[in-house]
């Protein structure tokens, strides 16, 4: 599948043959000046309607104290631009814990879904065990399971093993992502037979195959992993907020809307924050949409 | 040498998946509390949830905003799918920003939409800006309106993976047949239409599909932007259920009944889409 975000290859410009053009095609005909504009015209709606609440959110952010946070038009260039709002943040209100919290979260929770979804998707793609087939079946059953049916057990079990307000609890619940394990599965079941076939024949056991062999031809969808694991634990808002009774131990998601609600919130310096957890995620995504979400759509596809 | 592979899923699964989910089935016939204890009370829990008034008001709210939500974002989706299906200069970061708020976490969205929604928030300036109103909609703060106004968050943060997914099909829709219905001559709109959208009508219903099992799920936008009010009136199913069965001292019996009720919609859900994609592939 060709790169959904960076290149399209159907639509305008050849759709057409060369030739008289057909009656009756006149508007939107692809490559028409007239379908441009309109398409350009719509896109910029559609854009501004994404961007402008960020927008707006940045300029609050930027508005000094003495600055009305209300009117937009007119007013969405801050009269007196401060950074202020941002030390505030960081200063008067604990989201630089919050993100320690949430980048300690997302190391585990990354390295654990990695590591699973690795080994397991390796033994479904190229280990026949028994129960194999079964245990597929199973996956396929529960990857429709919204968390929430599970969520007054789930915490239960957590509380029951002592982890109720670590940084524990919150990681290993959620530890699994079942998209995960069939990324990797999918990954290693393209590797060639012959590739194993010539290792087996240099004397290659089962770990250095699995290492030196296997792993280095999966490299992309390791990538893939990570960084959709990364996106999903910064997300995460509903379990850990139930299972962490201690303010000081959230993650960004929960200690924003926390502090949001709290009557002293001025919104200036909550906009700042919200924008400051929003970032991260950001730029993941900007740095790598290019390699990771043609992917995630392929695979959606794919069912 | 497989318990290598497979032993670290399943003793992560096990602990977090599997006994969560038979002690989900066994809980639901107790009285346990959040605490501990419990004792098998049969179908109780079951009956008094068929009486319980609130819950189906939760139930009603949550079909409501599948019923809105679910068409919207669909319809929206796929515009914008064919809308930057082009090569156009420029359109290549058009879909990179269209795309984006699939990856701001929900959460920070609906502080952000908090302020949005609100009577001086962005909304209401530029209404006013526009002169199409004279006072302030009550978005929020209407119990009329408050449910509507959330479902244009799950709108805003929902279109973006809808749209990518949309558009993924739509690049791999063969251009032979486009071709020849152009040259017998029928227009763009009649092209999309009748050629192009029943190519990808898969993944229309796979879209819908995936809408509304994360609409039943809707918990971050009333739970941080109206916590369930003005009254009840934007109180759904996951919001009633983290209620009546997280804190401690409440009803994990009662919840897990209620748990149980959800993944029946869940399932429910999913059935229908597997009964219209075999429908649409015959």
């Amino acid at each position: 599948m060709s790169s959904v975000l960076t290149r399209s290859t159907r639509g305008t410009g050849r759709a057409v043959p060369e030739g008289p053009p057909a009656p009756g095609t006149k508007l939107g005909r692809p490559g028409s000046r007239r379908e441009a504009i309109l398409r350009w015209t719509l896109m910029l709606v559609a854009v501004s309607v994404v961007l402008g609440p960020l927008l707006w959110q940045l300029s609050t952010a930027l508005k000094g104290a003495g600055e009305s946070t209300s009117g937009f038009l007119g007013s969405l260039v801050p009269s007196d631009p401060t950074l202020q709002n941002f030390v505030t943040a960081f200063t008067e209100i604990p989201l630089a814990r919050y993100l320690l919290n949430s980048a300690a979260i997302a190391a585990i929770g990354v390295t654990v879904n990695l590591v699973i979804a690795t080994l397991t998707g390796y033994a479904l793609a190229r280990i026949p065990f028994r129960g194999r087939a079964v245990y597929m079946a199973v996956l396929l059953a529960t990857a429709t399971l919204p968390f929430e049916v599970i969520l007054v057990s789930t915490l239960l079990v957590t509380r029951n093993l002592g982890l109720q307000d670590t940084l524990l609890g919150v990681v290993l619940p959620q530890g699994v992502a079942i998209t995960s394990l069939f990324v990797m599965r999918q990954a290693f079941r393209g590797i060639p037979n012959e590739l194993e076939e010539a290792a087996t024949v240099d004397g290659a056991g089962p770990f250095r195959m699995f290492l030196r062999v296997m792993l280095p031809n999966v490299k992309g969808s390791l990538a893939v992993v990570t960084v959709l694991g990364f996106l999903d634990s910064w997300d995460q808002f509903i379990w850990p907020l139930v299972i962490l009774s201690d303010p000081d131990k959230y993650p960004v998601s929960v200690g924003v809307q926390y502090l949001s609600g709290a009557f002293s919130a001025d919104q200036r310096v909550i906009s700042a924050a919200a924008l400051v957890v929003i970032l991260p995620p950001l730029l993941v995504y900007m740095f790598t949409q290019r390699h990771v979400f043609k992917g995630l759509a392929g695979g959606a596809l794919k069912g | 040498m497989p318990l290598v592979f497979v032993g670290p899923v399943l003793i992560l699964q096990g602990t977090f998946l599997f006994t969560p989910l038979v002690n989900t089935f066994v809980l639901a016939f107790t009285d346990a509390s959040t605490v501990g204890g419990g004792s098998f009370i049969g179908l109780d829990n079951f009956t008094a949830l068929a009486n319980d008034g609130d819950f189906w008001a939760a139930v009603g709210r949550t079909f409501a905003y599948l019923a809105v939500t679910v068409p919207v974002i669909v319809v929206l989706s796929t515009s914008l799918a064919i809308l930057v299906n082009t090569s156009l200069r420029g359109s290549s970061v058009v879909r990179v920003l269209l795309f984006s708020p699939m990856v701001m976490p929900l959460a920070t969205i609906a502080v952000m939409f908090q302020f949005v929604l609100d009577s001086d928030g962005l909304i209401n300036e530029v209404l006013t800006g526009l002169q199409l109103i004279a006072e302030p909609v009550p978005f929020l703060s209407s119990s009329d309106l408050a449910l509507f106004s959330l479902m244009l968050v799950t709108i805003w943060k929902g279109c973006a993976l809808s749209t990518l997914i949309t558009l993924a099909a739509l690049q791999n829709v063969s251009e032979e047949l486009d071709e020849a219905a152009s040259l017998d001559g029928a227009g763009w709109l009649r092209r999309t239409w009748s050629v192009t959208l029943p190519q990808i009508r898969g993944t229309t219903i796979l879209v819908g599909v995936l809408v509304s099992i994360a609409v039943l799920r809707v918990f971050a936008e009333p739970y941080i932007i109206t916590g369930g009010g003005p009254g009840t009136s934007t109180e759904t199913i996951v919001l009633y259920l983290f209620q009546k069965g997280v804190s401690p001292g409440t009803q994990a019996g009662y919840a897990s009944a209620i748990s149980l009720v959800l993944f029946v919609f869940v399932l429910a859900a999913a059935a229908v889409s597997w009964s219209l994609t075999r429908r649409s592939r015959t």
